[in-house]
């Protein structure tokens, strides 16, 4: 165990409107133990003492689930270790460091304070269609469709999407296709996601563009950033499921 | 009817949709640069030792004598497919740019160089064609091509410019073919590295072999 | 006998449970159940505080069924309530593997965890719709594990000697909240749930001795505004966060549960709390939360610790490693006192176990608090390859965390809060003291009793939400005009204002700590004094100290920034506040129990062999404690806990 001192260079903004700048602290004696969170938290207590107002930033579980947390660490949206911030910890740093330490940008993630910013525009993508359409209480029995281990893998790797944005802040477009993908790619995989397959397809997409969010130009730099290794294949499914969607929907073939 | 034209606006205006017209119009391009590519090599071919009319001479006038009908409408149709290619391409560019807040510190993680300077190379290899038309179609003589490609790529500014010209032609080539598979819903994590192979061995071998005309020229090999 | 006489009241609030026999009550419940018309039901104004399994799946149902729903959660989205970072799984009594359950056992083995203090009718509801849970959520597409044949797999969890815990790798919590979530979201788009994220409930607004509507702070803006309606329901979770150090999200708080308490709601059974055993172990000062590794991992991690204190001393050192401790000198102390559940004994008797071997000076962390929980035999019975397929996640997390590898050295665990049986009190209609404030999921208390077995907690949040409340919401509304109360009466005002006052309060007191510092002294007092093992002596230390932390917040914290816009610092403080007004009612409720019952251990009581050691003649109630001001003693009431269907008897994991 060591204890490292570090230069950081974090965006400060108060509000919406402000103007932001970049301002340079020192996190002194931070344990390589320490998460990247805590190690704020330090920074924080010193900067709360001093008087000063603390470094805002987005966090909850400090576990790598909830998808809050949301920073920016050298440029790349959650520091780029395949792991959220929250569980990106002090020993991958050296002593002597300087991290730069920005919101996730995007013009669909407005920013709030400091290094929060309004990730809404996620929520309403799959509120456009992220959802199979049932009643509670109308489900059959668990167990009477069967569904390939394969298949149903293969949904739970789309499914294990937290989130958080980082694939929005990554990419050189601020594209939301690995986040929308991965939640049709869950849906659209499983046999309860079939009745509205063509229909989530064309609303989730239809809502994605109309949020601002840019194209996608297959460049891959959201998979090398989402934490939970949600991969662009998700992203040729979608792909192919709006062509199969819209062909149909055209000439009005109802498989 | 109307399902069919209110299906395909959405489609045109939708992102997916207009990426999918230019991964489309893009492998039109690549199969045109393919057929360009077969009708050059046949400078190779030289002159006949009759002193007849040379290989590339012969395929020059064999493309005139279709009748001046289908020659237009195939040019034009080119033209139309790299219209939509290119325009779209603007369009979704400036859409991503203003999409994005920029970030004081960048960083990349996976995006190639060839990825992230798709508009530039393409802006050059579109201003190329300009001056590759003007010079070699316009004011050249299909029934003495082979010479005129000479002299224009013996004075080495023009072949330095060709040269550069298809660098970047590989830089475009190398991200966009496997961006076709991808953008048309064929790519999966598995298959992946084998559109990469494709794309580069593609982008080497075609541009190599445009390359290697000018080169000839210069090296004294085609005379 | 105490030295503190607790004020105590004859009066109980009916509990409403049905008559008749127990297979019956509930589909008797459902068959005499008051009705609102399809069109009459967008009338009523549903107030929904939180968005987890409880919240989330309480929301999509009522709003499915067409009430006018509104909701709220401090989070940024209402996906990520810490109901998602569960990981093991979820109960149901499908009897898919052939195994011999069946709702009675369910219920059965649920009573028996909660070591007899649940009440007997919400348990076996619970378990009755449990199966419905499991096909409501696959028909949603949550991704289960499943066997190759196609159907869902199941695996077991502590506290049950078969096979019914639902799972999706280490992320069942996530996928089914999820599930709730996109059930929400659908509603949401069809504009029948109006979302306010980032919005914190401040106060319960009551008029006329009902509960109609809520304050809450947008924080964003940090306007403080109201909201009416004609019933509220609390889906805010536990008060984990009174150790400060927990496996709770760190928004997680009491603060709308104690703000309810303050209004009149009784708090149940406040001393059950729940420790996990496998946590990761503590490491230094600036720690803000502990990670839980999922108890799934017993069923394949075999927990030791060295025979010898001299082992563990060098293991502690760092002179020796883990993996060099042969298989003799190794003490599994779970398999050796629980021959029949072993690894698989429950949370509590696990916690405390551990806690005994750590105490016997034979822990292995730096800090002599952690044991073993070793997979090597696992991995070479089954494969790396499976072991991977099964805990992979977690693995992964671990190692991230600690830089150890749990293929290669065992991991360290050791217990830590986790999650709080106790809770708001509520009837058999989830309906607290308070008319029209119902309380579901974690935040009630529920139908754990005094121990929470494992993947229950995600079928009991998500039976109150999808298929409970549906049921039981219109025997209060039908009793109630639609819109009767709007944000206009006087109470609405008051209230806000009090919380304006409360705010200005705490902001002009310029101090010199920050609320994390306080919080953490709390925590540490309530973790030493009333954590695994509890004494007379060390509960009223804790009583007599914990006004002294409450004067020290109100003399010397310190919040910077202002009441408009986002200020972290004093949404802190807020939550700190509301754990220091109700840290006492839990040590006054542990004080009270004179028993040692599942999570609740008094170390005056124990059976000759360490085992809790139960008092059902004197303490088979709940214990409701009515609030009558901060730092006056709580009015207990009691409600009798009666057995008919299950025979008490000493809880035995051997």
């Amino acid at each position: 165990m060591a204890n490292l001192n570090l230069t950081l260079k974090v965006w400060r903004q108060e509000n919406a409107q402000a103007q932001g700048r970049i301002e340079t602290y020192k996190a002194t004696n931070i344990p390589d133990e320490a998460s990247f969170l805590e190690m704020l938290d330090i920074v924080n207590e010193g900067l709360v003492h001093e008087g000063k107002e603390p470094i805002h930033f987005d966090h909850d579980c400090r576990e790598g689930i909830c998808g809050m947390c949301s920073l920016t660490i050298n440029g790349v949206p959650h520091g780029g270790k395949h792991v959220t911030t929250c569980q990106l910890h002090m020993r991958q740093f050296k002593d002597g460091d300087t991290i730069w330490i920005e919101p996730f940008r995007a013009k669909a993630f407005p920013l709030l304070r400091d290094l929060m910013v309004d990730r809404t525009a996620l929520d309403n993508i799959i509120a456009a269609g992220g959802f199979v359409d049932i009643r509670t209480g109308s489900a059959p029995n668990a167990n009477n469709v069967p569904i390939r281990k394969k298949t149903a893998d293969a949904a739970f790797d789309a499914a294990a999407c937290i989130g958080c944005g980082a694939c929005v802040a990554s990419c050189k477009n601020s594209s939301a296709m690995l986040f929308t993908s991965a939640k049709a790619a869950h849906l659209n995989l499983l046999p309860q996601g079939q009745p509205e397959k063509n229909k989530r397809v064309l609303a989730m997409v239809q809502q994605m563009d109309a949020l601002g969010f840019g194209n996608c130009t297959n460049q891959y730099e959201c998979e090398a950033a989402c934490p939970k290794g949600i991969t662009v294949d998700n992203i040729a499914k979608l792909n192919r499921d709006y062509m199969i969607a819209c062909a149909s929907e055209a000439v009005g073939v109802y498989s | 009817m109307n399902d069919i034209i209110t299906t395909a606006c959405k489609f045109v205006t939708s992102s997916i949709g207009r990426k999918i017209l230019v991964a489309l119009t893009g492998m039109c391009l690549l199969l045109f640069l393919v057929g360009h590519l077969a009708g050059n090599m046949t400078i190779f071919g030289g002159l006949s030792p009759e002193g007849g009319t040379s290989w590339i001479d012969s395929y020059a006038t064999g493309l005139h004598s279709m009748p001046a009908w289908l020659l237009w409408a195939i040019r034009l149709g080119l033209l139309a497919i790299l219209l939509v290619h290119v325009g779209l391409t603007l369009i979704l560019k400036y859409e991503n740019y203003t999409a994005r807040t920029h970030y004081q510190m960048e960083g990349t993680l996976k995006a190639t160089l060839a990825s992230r300077t798709m508009v530039l190379t393409g802006v050059m290899i579109f201003a190329f064609l300009g001056f590759h038309l003007w010079q070699l179609t316009f004011n050249g003589d299909p029934h003495d091509c082979y010479h005129h490609i000479l002299a224009a790529f013996q004075n080495p500014w023009c072949s330095a410019f060709y040269i550069v010209a298809i660098c970047c032609l590989f830089m475009h080539v190398r991200h966009g073919v496997q961006s076709i598979f991808q953008t048309l819903g064929l790519n999966t994590r598995k298959i992946r590295p084998l559109y990469n192979i494709i794309a580069i061995l593609f982008g080497v071998v075609v541009c190599g072999l445009f390359i290697s005309i000018p080169v000839c020229v210069l090296t004294g090999i085609l005379h | 006998m105490n030295d503190i006489k607790f004020p105590v009241s004859d009066y109980m609030p009916s509990s409403c449970i049905p008559e008749g026999p127990i297979e019956q009550k509930w589909t008797k419940y459902k068959r005499e159940a008051k009705l609102i018309n399809p069109n009459n039901r967008r009338k009523y104004t549903v107030l929904i505080v939180g968005t987890g399994l409880a919240g989330g799946s309480a929301a999509a149902t009522l709003a499915e069924l067409g009430y006018n729903v509104k909701c709220f959660c401090y989070q940024d989205s209402p996906r990520r309530a810490h109901s998602i970072a569960a990981q093991g799984g979820i109960n149901a009594a499908h009897n898919y593997q052939n195994d011999g359950d069946s709702v009675y056992r369910l219920f059965y083995d649920t009573v028996k965890g909660g070591d007899f203090r649940a009440r007997e009718a919400n348990v076996y509801r619970l378990a009755e719709v449990s199966a419905n849970i499991i096909n409501q959520c696959v028909a949603q597409g949550v991704p289960f594990g499943r066997e190759y044949g196609g159907l869902l797999d199941n695996r077991s969890f502590g506290g049950a000697q078969l096979k019914r815990t639902f799972y999706s790798r280490g992320q069942t919590g996530q996928q089914l909240l999820l599930g709730a979530y996109q059930a929400m979201e659908k509603e949401i788009g069809k504009g029948h749930i109006e979302m306010h994220p980032r919005t914190e409930m401040m106060d319960l607004v009551v008029v006329d001795g009902h509960a109609k509507g809520i304050v809450v702070r947008d924080l964003v803006t940090g306007e403080i505004k109201s909201y009416a309606g004609d019933t509220v329901l609390l889906a805010t979770g536990g008060y984990g966060r009174v150790f400060f150090l927990s496996t709770n999200a760190m928004g997680c708080n009491v603060g709308a549960a104690c703000a309810c308490w303050k209004k009149g709601a009784y708090f149940a059974n406040p001393c059950f709390t729940q420790i996990h055993p496998t946590c990761i172990p503590v490491k230094g000062d600036y720690q803000s939360k502990l990670t839980l590794m999922s108890e799934s991992l017993r069923n394949d991690g075999r927990i030791w610790v060295p025979k010898s204190r001299e082992v563990a001393e060098k293991i502690r050192k760092g002179e020796m490693k883990p993996s060099d401790v042969a298989e003799g000198d190794r003490d599994y102390y779970l398999e050796r006192k629980y021959p029949s559940f072993g690894n698989l004994a429950p949370r509590d008797i696990s916690s405390r176990a551990a806690k005994e071997a750590c105490d016997d000076e034979r822990g292995v962390a730096p800090t002599g608090r952690g044991v073993f929980l070793d997979f090597k035999d696992a991995i070479a019975r089954m494969g790396k390859e499976w072991i991977d397929g099964q805990y992979g996640n977690l693995f992964e997390m671990y190692e991230e965390i600690t830089d150890v590898d749990p293929h290669e050295q065992p991991m360290m665990i050791y217990p830590a809060s986790h999650y709080t049986m106790g809770g708001l009190w509520v009837d058999y209609n989830l309906m607290s003291s308070i008319p029209g404030l119902h309380v579901l999921g974690e935040a009630n208390f529920s139908d754990h009793g005094a121990n929470r077995l494992g993947a229950s907690a995600l079928m009991q949040g998500l039976s109150d939400g999808y298929f409970v409340i549906s049921s039981t919401l219109p025997t209060y509304l039908t009793t109630q005009k639609p819109g009767s109360v709007t944000t206009a009466a006087p109470e609405f005002k008051e209230a806000e204002e009090a919380v304006k006052a409360r705010i200005q309060k705490m902001m002009d007191i310029h101090g010199t700590q920050t609320p994390d510092e306080i919080h953490r002294k709390l925590g540490k007092l309530i973790w030493e004094d009333v954590g695994m093992g509890r004494t007379k002596e060390s509960l009223l230390d804790a009583i007599s100290k914990i006004p002294a932390i409450r004067d020290e917040f109100w003399n010397d914290v310190k919040i910077v920034g202002s009441t408009e816009g986002i200020n972290a610092e004093l949404e802190k403080a807020w939550r700190v506040a509301a754990t220091l007004d109700f840290a006492e009612v839990l040590c006054y409720d542990a004080l009270a129990r004179e028993e040692s019952c599942g999570a609740h251990f008094r170390l005056e009581h124990m059976l000759p062999d360490g085992e809790a050691k139960r008092d059902d003649e004197h303490f088979a109630y709940v214990a409701a404690w009515e609030y009558t001001g901060t730092g006056e003693l709580p009015i207990l009431h009691k409600e009798p806990l009666t057995f008919e269907n299950i025979h008490l008897a000493i809880r035995s994991y051997k």
